[in-house]
């Protein structure tokens, strides 16, 4: 026995000759990558087929503040104004608290605190917008009215207030990830010079983390100017008149507003038409927001360029008398930036384990609706599973493919394309694609209100994050495995096929869970291609005129009635099982993560 | 595998043993993948083609107004196997618009189909079959009312809504800013409302005011009107009674009672439709023919609306 250890075991002999050459790995990964480069150049397409359908006065459309479809006069500049407001309102709130938070998280707090705050951050991030809707029209419309003394409460104000929760663990999660990616060499010597744990921060972590946190704010930024539903519920959508002084801009705050998103998610694009000037001008608003979100994101996912740190250095450093209080006063300001997030989730889920306690009893999720608040929601479930499943098992593939062609050719000018392509995609404002689905797939396609329309909707939403986190995995493969793979001769197609697809899966199963979570909660695109009002069955029997009842467009319908208890306890209800069922996505792919990957949290 | 694939000292297996298992393995995995895709996308298309005309559920969109009543008649024949879905995107115009596009079977509609609908979809037969019909009012706050504001003339609505009239004491009631919740252009209300005021002349823009805001459906006027002191906003009187927050005015001394409503009294009486293109048939004929029956016409009093028997029709 001993003796025969030693002796390897004969091989079975190898009957399978090695690799075939594998021409569906090209046309795989292509279609992946045309898939993405498809959907955009779809709502790129759609958008500038608008454009041609009418002409449009850019001038007006870009710098006329008055909009009047009856007179046809085109003005977008009150949206504009308002996007930019209340965007910049998102961000004056968010990102001082953001950053102090991503600070005391990772420099403050010991790791057996830090955790599990990193991983609730992480949920916050992932929370249906319609739920922060939601809480904008109970909590927040109330509070601007209150405060402000503001008739109803819809305000530009208010819009700003939900935007900035909405964004604040978006900026804390990517400002953790830059902070726990500078090194722990740079504090120690900092440390060793004996500086204070604010100095520590400032002069050596702070320089190597910027690029990173600068681009959780455009990554903010991107998601705030893009959001439609949440403002949409408590902006007032009044086209509004534009501040011509100081007052009046204080002033235009405080009442209600329009933004490019509320414009496009409002009946104006279905009541344009598909062609003349009036759809041209919602098309060329679309173009704008279109853009405005791109440059937000490609400037924000930019890989660092080397330009590095200059802002820190020049400053000179304070001499040391204060140091020990500064030091703590900086202390007790992050460590209660941090406080905000944590209210804010602990206020959050009090607040859906109160109210949504419809959610608690077992009926509520498999018994149908009934009436317009009653009965449990198991058909808006269904629903919202069906439509998941098939955008996840439309994405699988099709993301894999770009990403893997990403990974493996990121040096490539091409793939450098195909990069911002997918970034600009994943950034693109669910609204449009909502919009685009609607007119193409319902409209033109003929299949009137359906699960697949919402599914191939959903589809652009899911595919960037898949071929990113994808992509980000393949790119990380070690060196080795490369150069020994080429040293056996292998083809493109047959090193592809036997080591970076089996090395990369489980990350592309993490992206999709990631995507899914995301897609799960999306509402404004729904609403125009897959969901009704009422007697949608629950599983549908067929691809035209299907449509289903998903939960985020129940707790939209619901929430417009909030003057009623009991529709109000159902849409809490109904955002509980939301939450829950994003947790759970969000949850699998974290852990999964973990696994295979590291510990690591941003999405 | 990978930890294979890192030992160049053996090269030779990566072809064999766990580095190729473990390739086959996810190898199978993804073309099960695939073909499961490949396999729902041919589904997908063999359902659409099969199914392409025939026509599963009954599809019925538009009026926020007309929804509650369609989707109630829509619940009773569910039990005879009919299968209708309805959809309230873009309220009447919306509804109008779709069945145009013949996304749809049956455009709900709370205002006539006006010249420029027909004129828009040229080769839609726009049927008009009227199903009962409602009053709108000028809805304030119980707190306005109160006050002593019960009736309001003509002017006084065009001077509340052109943003002229900003403060209730200018006409009677409390020293309170007045807020206007006007409707998304449209919305069938509006329109009552616009005819009321400007008789088809063209409505002037909305009011150069900061009290101003748009709101959509009923169900959201409702819950906007009772969360707004000083709030106004045309919306629909079967969705305020038993609303103890607010109050209903009669218009020039005319109150909207039914009487009123089907001697055409009231001004901002308005009938309620469904929409077919052609004379409504098979599924959409059965559906009609339900809410027209007497059943059907005991939803519309359920909802605060007028049956056709009641305005004489």
């Amino acid at each position: 026995m001993t003796a025969k250890t030693l002796v390897r075991p004969p091989a079975a002999p190898d009957t399978s000759p090695r690799p075939r050459p594998s021409s569906w790995v090209w046309a795989w990964v292509c279609a992946g990558a045309l898939s993405v480069a498809g959907s955009l150049l779809v709502v790129v397409g759609y958008l500038g087929a608008g454009l041609f359908s009418g002409k449009v006065d850019w001038l007006a459309l870009l710098a006329g503040a008055s909009w009047n479809p009856a007179d046809s006069v085109f003005g977008g500049l009150a949206m504009i104004y308002g996007s930019a407001v209340v965007c910049l309102i998102a961000l004056v709130l968010a990102v001082p608290v953001g950053w102090a938070g991503a600070i005391a998280l990772t420099e403050y707090l010991p790791p057996r605190l830090a955790k599990p705050l990193r991983m609730s951050v992480e949920l916050l991030a992932a929370v249906p917008s319609i739920v922060y809707g939601l809480i904008g029209i109970l909590a927040v419309r109330p509070l601007i009215a209150w405060i402000g003394d503001v008739p109803g409460g819809d305000s530009l104000l208010a819009a700003g207030v939900v935007l900035a929760v909405m964004i604040t663990p978006t900026v804390v999660a990517v400002s953790v990830d830059a902070l726990s990616a500078v090194p722990d060499r740079y504090r120690e010597a900092a440390y060793s010079l004996g500086l204070t744990r604010r100095e520590v921060v400032r002069s050596a972590v702070l320089p190597q983390a910027r690029q990173g946190m600068r681009a959780a704010v455009l990554l903010g930024l991107a998601r705030a100017l893009g959001e439609a539903i949440a403002v949409f519920l408590v902006v007032g959508r009044a086209d509004g008149r534009l501040p011509t002084s100081f007052g009046g801009l204080v002033d235009s705050l405080v009442h209600p507003g329009q933004t490019l998103t509320t414009k496009l998610a409002g009946p104006e694009p279905v009541l344009a038409g598909t062609s003349g000037p009036y759809f041209a001008a919602i098309c060329g608003l679309g173009l704008v927001l279109l853009a405005l979100v791109a440059l937000a994101t490609v400037w924000g996912t930019r890989r660092s360029s080397g330009s590095g740190s200059g802002l820190g250095r020049d400053r000179q450093h304070r001499s040391g008398r204060m140091r020990g209080e500064l030091d703590k006063l900086v202390r007790v300001l992050r460590l209660g930036a941090l406080l905000l997030p944590g209210a804010l989730l602990v206020a959050m889920l009090a607040v859906l384990a109160t109210r949504g306690s419809a959610a608690f009893s077992p009926s509520f999720w498999y018994t149908s609706a009934s009436g317009s608040a009653g009965g449990g929601v198991s058909d808006q479930i269904l629903g919202t599973l069906i439509l998941i499943t098939t955008t996840g098992l439309i994405s699988l593939p099709l993301g894999f493919g770009a990403g893997i062609l990403l990974g493996v050719h990121a040096s490539a000018r091409g793939a450098r394309v195909l990069q911002t392509v997918t970034v600009v995609l994943g950034g693109t404002p669910t609204i449009l694609l909502g919009l685009a689905g609607f007119v193409i797939v319902c409209s033109a396609m003929g299949w009137g209100r359906s699960w697949l329309a919402g599914a191939l909707v959903l589809v652009p939403v899911v595919v960037p994050v898949v071929a990113l986190t994808t992509a980000g995995r393949v790119s990380g493969m070690p060196p080795e495995t490369t150069e020994s793979a080429m040293a056996l001769g292998l083809s493109r197609a047959q090193y592809i096929r036997s080591v970076v697809v089996p090395y990369a899966w489980p990350a592309t199963v993490t992206g999709l869970l990631l995507g899914l979570a995301r897609a799960a909660g999306e509402t404004a695109p729904l609403l125009f291609t897959a969901t009704v009002f009422f007697g949608a069955p629950a599983v549908p029997s067929g691809i035209v005129n299907a449509p289903v009842q998903a939960l985020p467009t129940h707790i939209f319908t619901l929430s417009q009635d909030s003057g009623d208890p009991q529709a109000v306890s159902q849409a809490w209800g109904s955002a509980m099982v939301l939450v829950i069922i994003t947790a759970v996505l969000l949850s699998v792919a974290v852990a999964l993560r973990n696994r295979f990957e590291g510990e690591r949290w941003t999405t | 595998m990978s930890r294979t694939m890192e030992s160049p000292s053996q090269p030779q297996d990566l072809t064999s043993g766990s580095a190729r298992s473990a390739g086959l393995v996810s190898r199978r995995r993804f073309a099960y993948l695939a073909s499961g895709a490949v396999l729902v996308a041919s589904l997908a298309t063999a359902c659409a083609d099969a199914e392409a005309g025939s026509g599963k559920a009954l599809q019925a969109s538009g009026s926020t107004t007309v929804a509650p009543v369609a989707a109630d008649a829509a619940e009773a024949l569910k039990a005879q196997g009919l299968n209708i879905t309805v959809a309230t995107q873009g309220g009447s115009a919306g509804g109008i618009s779709q069945l145009g596009a013949g996304q749809i079977d049956i455009a709900l509609s709370s205002k006539p189909i006006a010249d420029a609908d027909r004129s828009a979809s040229p080769k839609t037969d726009f049927v008009e079959t009227q199903i009962g019909a409602d009053a709108v009012g000028v809805i304030i706050t119980k707190q306005v009312a109160d006050a002593g504001v019960k009736n309001l003339t003509v002017d006084q609505v065009k001077g509340l809504f052109e943003g002229k009239i900003t403060n209730w004491k200018e006409i009677g009631g409390p020293d309170l800013p007045v807020f206007v919740y006007d409707k998304e252009p449209g919305r069938g209300t509006r329109e009552v409302l616009d005819k009321y005021l400007y008789h088809g002349e063209k409505p002037p823009p909305p009011p150069n005011s900061d009290n101003f805001a748009i709101v959509g459906g009923n169900l959201e006027t409702r819950n906007k009107l009772e969360s707004t002191p000083g709030a106004v906003a045309p919306l629909s009187t079967g969705f305020v009674e038993g609303r103890d927050k607010l109050a209903v005015v009669t218009l020039d001394g005319i109150a909207p009672s039914s009487e009123n409503v089907a001697t055409g009294k009231y001004p901002m009486s308005r009938p309620l439709y469904m929409v077919t293109n052609g004379q409504p048939k098979d599924t959409a004929k059965k559906f009609i023919d339900y809410i027209l029956s007497e059943k059907g016409q005991a939803l519309l009093p359920k909802h605060g609306y007028l049956t056709l028997k009641q305005i004489g029709k």
